[in-house]
């Protein structure tokens, strides 16, 4: 008995010294919107010898997957920058792994990027030291999601649409609209995938935007509470003919290889991937338009390695690698003159890279705000914190 | 040298006890306790609805959200389900397999066949979850295209495939205990109930559900709080459910303090199950 | 029918009219390559105690167990009150058995234990309660019916696995080895305990085990077992008095083995006087005494004698020491040949 008794006096004093060290150590107050300051980089040193990158899957490619597909070794050969990779799953995964603070450089989409910024997570970029920024397409730089009040927060690598996949051989007719994935009786119930992550619910938004134009959404990340519970509902309504969500994007592949998934949206590498292993799959934007990305890379607050942070930055949106990245992601180039290195002539073309107008129905990934994203003044909107917790909710449910 | 340490030691036996239950209690208390306190008081806490920090506030919104959304109630609720069905399935298989391997087999084969129930534990999990998949990959899955011309098809990706996939990896765990417990029992008690009149089933029920049921709680505590934890096995073959693991998963990066609050539920599901087993006594006999 | 069985037929018949409740033709059980019996054939009387006596490994556990259905023989038939049981399972068989380890149900008390083959057989409660009341009282374990075995002595269980037994009036009570667990006082107390209960219950029993003086202190009759096979059946008197091999005389008893006058003769130890001078009997062989070993009751003498032998005696007459100058004698009608 007084064994147990002072197992127990043990375990209420360290629970307590917990609460004590816990509390002392972030005394940071609640929705603190203000930008932190952190110090911008002035020049540029040696190399430390590594680089701990987070990354979507296919932006950092040193031939493993591909031998052909390689922009990594020779950066690696030139700078003596070693590349440790670790690819996130999510936005959200990648904003939790860059707050531990291990990683020095981060390719950040739009949903990720305002929060790393106003997390203190994430440090100016001083972009005279990445020459090759100069050659970026203006309508990427300076914007809303990689820049605050004109100053740049990263370097803009590529911009993309989450595409409607759909197996050529069983799919019939060829779908043209989001609404083969929200049909109710859709013959592919049970086949059907959808991105698992809280922000697409802005895919549901999108898809009202073009439908029911009486819901008034102008802009799918600024969506106000009657506006986000009917893109919840119709969420609701699909996840009876979702067979899985799908995150991992190599699960995503097998499973469209496998014919397990048939149609849902997708992302052009895992389309590529799929073709290359002889799976009948096609993508396209569908009528509604698309969500999508615009990344950038961003270097962290807390790099350890910044000079080589600094000379990845450079590498990777140079025109070589830029185009190396764009072509195997299936994704726009940043730089310009990526264009007239890619293998296919047409790339650019196809991709849109130069085309604004092919953008317009393009809504990046963005972080939703109490402050509507879309300039209404009279309402609020739901904050990105509540997505997640109604993804949760929809998932579990 | 050594002896005169020996010496000293052996003159001190509350150095010795402190000596030898320093690391074990360091660990006790720093490692797993604190884990557990850490955990407790971060499900209390909050985040900046904006950049996902968490904030250290104390308050309850977390467990209010938790229960007052029906959706964590059903995630609960399958969450034990799956858990005890895993359990009672495993049961049905283990007691007949343990029963054959420590009662009827010979004695040399019993080495070979308690080997062969460990060989699976040699394999990566995850190389096991994800050959599940291909067996119950509906329409081109093995199971869908050795048993579909016979008219069984495979159940797909889901609750069912979870409990198929969970039962297969802890089987083991349930086997080694009720083999140990069996092996102990002296076969005379078998033969005796039988020799006083009794029928196989009689004695089952009389005698060796009884007797092996320490180990049978010993077994369900593994195949319980294991799955009850799990969530690789879900997102692997359950299709589109989540179970606990998976809410935690999915809201560890966003919401840290959230996933805590969640993590608390299997705590306490697992402390109420230890509380019922205690009450049966099989833990004194363990 | 040998010469030995007709005489125990008779010597039974005085008791009662002998009817043959176990029958046991031409039995055999091989484990691998051993033949752990061999061809047994056994008659045993309604009402008679007998033992199976033999070293381990003799079958006579076997035995034992195929009868109570633990074991089921090669070849040969059992009949239980004329009805061949060798291939029905052993709660199909009118037997009970009292096992050597006890084989209590541990997690019952003594009460259930005892009433286990009652609830088995769907007595009713009343009935259940009152019969086992009355085995306790049997066994004189009145009050300990709610201890669990663990709470038990060993003499205790002992009886607990006995009263289990009985209660279930079986026609025939199998007992393997059930006092070998004991010490010796226990043991021999029991001993007396267990003949007196056969004697009031009037059930045949059939008890195995290796201890000859359990077995010649206890039963009707004995068997003697050897190598699968049985040596000798006969009643105590004739096994020990005229054992029919070699190995019977000396497992059963110790013998010495004297060459005397060119043929062998075998004497029990108890029948040789050793003294300083011949004492009694025609028998009469000079020796030394080589030593003088004290085992409680008796003292054993070994005597370096004239023939070049050394002769075991229990039965001094005088004071010897060791070095002494002896002479051994006994009635020649107390030697036994041995086929």
């Amino acid at each position: 008995m007084r064994k147990k008794r002072l197992f127990s006096q043990i375990a209420v004093a360290s629970a307590i010294a917990l609460v004590l060290a816990s509390c002392s150590s972030s005394d940071k107050k609640a929705s603190e919107t203000t930008l932190p300051k952190v110090e911008m980089m002035k020049s540029l040193g040696a190399g430390e010898g590594q680089v701990n990158i987070v990354a979507w899957a296919g932006y950092v490619e040193n031939g493993s997957n591909d031998p052909k597909v390689d922009w990594v070794t020779g950066f690696e050969k030139e700078t003596g920058c070693k590349v440790n990779v670790k690819v996130g799953s999510t936005s959200d995964e990648m904003v939790a792994l860059m707050k531990t603070g291990e990683y020095d450089v981060v390719s950040a989409s739009g949903d990720a990027s305002l929060r790393l910024i106003y997390g203190g997570d994430v440090a100016p970029v001083n972009t005279a030291l990445v020459p090759n920024y100069a050659d970026i397409f203006a309508d990427l730089k300076n914007q809303q999601w990689n820049s605050v009040d004109g100053v740049a927060y990263g370097i803009p690598h590529g911009r993309g649409a989450n595409l409607l996949a759909y197996r050529t051989d069983i799919v019939n007719p060829a779908p043209t609209s989001w609404g083969a994935v929200f049909d109710a009786n859709s013959p592919y119930k049970g086949r059907i995938t959808a991105y698992d992550s809280p922000i697409y619910i802005a895919d549901a938004a999108l898809y009202l935007m073009k439908t029911q134009p009486d819901l008034g959404i102008k802009y799918p990340y600024a969506l106000d509470q009657k506006q986000f519970d009917a893109a919840v509902a119709l969420l609701k309504v699909q996840k009876p003919l979702i067979g899985e969500y799908w995150g991992d994007y190599l699960k995503h592949v097998a499973s469209l290889k496998s014919g397990g998934t048939v149609l849902g949206t997708t992302w052009q590498v895992n389309i590529n991937l799929a073709q290359s292993e002889g799976v009948k799959v096609e993508g396209i934007k569908p009528v509604e338009g698309s969500t999508g990305w615009s990344d950038t890379w961003m270097i962290s607050s807390k790099a350890k390695n910044p000079n080589c942070a600094y000379k990845w930055m450079n590498s990777i949106v140079s025109p070589e690698s830029n185009a190396a990245v764009a072509e195997w992601f299936g994704e726009a180039p940043s730089n310009a003159k990526a264009c007239d290195l890619t293998s296919d002539k047409n790339f650019c073309t196809t991709y849109h890279a130069a085309e604004a107008t092919y953008w317009n129905d393009v809504y990046y990934w963005n972080t939703a705000t109490e402050a509507c994203l879309d300039g209404r003044k009279d309402v609020k909107c739901v904050p990105y914190s509540e997505w997640v917790k109604a993804w949760s909710s929809l998932r579990n449910a | 040298m050594k002896s005169s340490v020996a010496r000293w030691m052996y003159k001190r036996p509350k150095f010795r006890l402190v000596a030898l239950l320093a690391a074990p209690t360091l660990w006790l208390v720093v490692a797993y306790l604190g884990a557990l306190g850490a955990l407790l008081v971060t499900a209390f806490f909050t985040i900046d609805s904006f950049t996902g920090d968490v904030v250290a506030q104390f308050n309850l919104g977390n467990f209010q959200d938790m229960l007052t959304d029906p959706a964590y109630r059903n995630v609960v609720l399958r969450t034990l389900g799956i858990a005890l069905s895993v359990t009672l399935i495993c049961a049905t298989f283990a007691i007949p397999m343990a029963f054959f391997m420590a009662k009827i087999a010979k004695p040399r084969n019993q080495k070979i066949l308690v080997a062969l129930v460990l060989t699976p534990l040699w394999a990566s999990y995850l190389v096991k979850i994800y050959a599940w998949r291909s067996m119950l990959e509906p329409r081109t899955g093995v199971i869908d295209w050795v048993l579909g011309p016979i008219g069984i098809r495979s159940p797909g990706f889901g609750g069912p495939a979870i409990v198929i996939g969970l039962s297969y990896l802890w089987l083991p765990y349930m086997i080694l205990p009720i083999y140990a417990g069996l092996e102990r029992l002296p076969n005379s008690l078998l033969d005796a109930s039988g020799d006083l009149g009794a029928g196989n089933f009689y004695t089952f029920r009389r005698v060796i559900l009884p007797l092996i049921f320490p180990s049978l709680v010993a077994g369900s505590m593994f195949t319980f709080s294991l799955s009850l934890g799990d969530y690789i096995t879900a997102q692997i073959i359950g299709g589109k459910l989540q179970m606990l693991g998976n809410v935690v998963y999915q809201n560890f990066s966003i919401n840290l303090p959230f996933a805590a609050t969640i993590a608390t539920i299997p705590v306490a599901i697992m402390a109420i199950y230890l509380w019922l087993v205690r009450r049966t006594g099989a833990l004194a006999s363990l | 029918m040998s010469q030995t069985l007709r005489k125990t037929l008779e010597f039974i018949s005085v008791v009662e009219p002998a009817s043959v409740i176990v029958s046991i033709r031409n039995l055999s059980r091989t484990f691998g390559s051993v033949k752990a019996v061999d061809g047994v054939n056994l008659d045993i009387y309604s009402g008679e105690f007998l033992t199976l006596l033999g070293p381990s490994g003799s079958g006579k556990t076997t035995v034992l167990r195929m009868i109570a259905g633990f074991e089921k023989p090669d070849s040969g038939t059992i009949e239980l009150g004329g009805r061949d049981v060798s291939q029905l399972p052993p709660y199909e068989r009118d037997v009970n058995t009292v096992f050597q380890d006890y084989a209590l149900f541990p997690h019952m008390d003594v009460i259930s234990n005892i009433g286990y083959g009652l609830r088995v057989a769907g007595v009713a409660k009343e009935e259940r309660i009152a019969r086992t009341e009355k085995a306790l009282e049997q066994v004189r374990l009145t009050g300990y019916g709610d201890r669990k075995p663990a709470e038990l002595s060993g003499g205790q269980r002992q009886r607990v696995a006995l009263a289990r037994a009985l209660v279930n009036r079986p026609s025939v009570l199998l007992l393997d080895e059930p006092l070998g667990a004991l010490d010796l006082k226990l043991r021999e107390q029991m001993q007396i305990e267990l003949k007196e209960l056969q004697r009031e219950v009037g059930i045949t029993f059939i008890f195995v085990t290796h201890d000859q003086e359990e077995a010649l202190t206890m039963s009707d009759r004995i068997a003697v077992f050897n190598l699968g096979n049985i040596e000798q059946l006969g009643t105590p008197r004739e096994v020990y008095e005229n054992p029919q091999s070699p190995f019977v005389s000396e497992f059963v008893g110790q013998t010495n083995k004297i060459t005397m006058d060119g043929r062998q003769i075998n004497i029990r130890p108890e029948f040789i006087t050793v003294s300083k001078s011949a004492e009694r009997g025609d028998r009469i062989v000079k020796g030394k005494l080589h030593d003088a070993i004290f085992v409680g009751a008796t003292t054993r003498y070994l005597v370096d004698t004239e023939l070049g032998e050394s002769i075991i005696s229990t039965d001094p007459s005088g004071l010897l020491d060791v070095g002494d100058d002896v002479v051994l004698s006994w009635e020649s009608e107390k030697e036994f040949l041995v086929k």
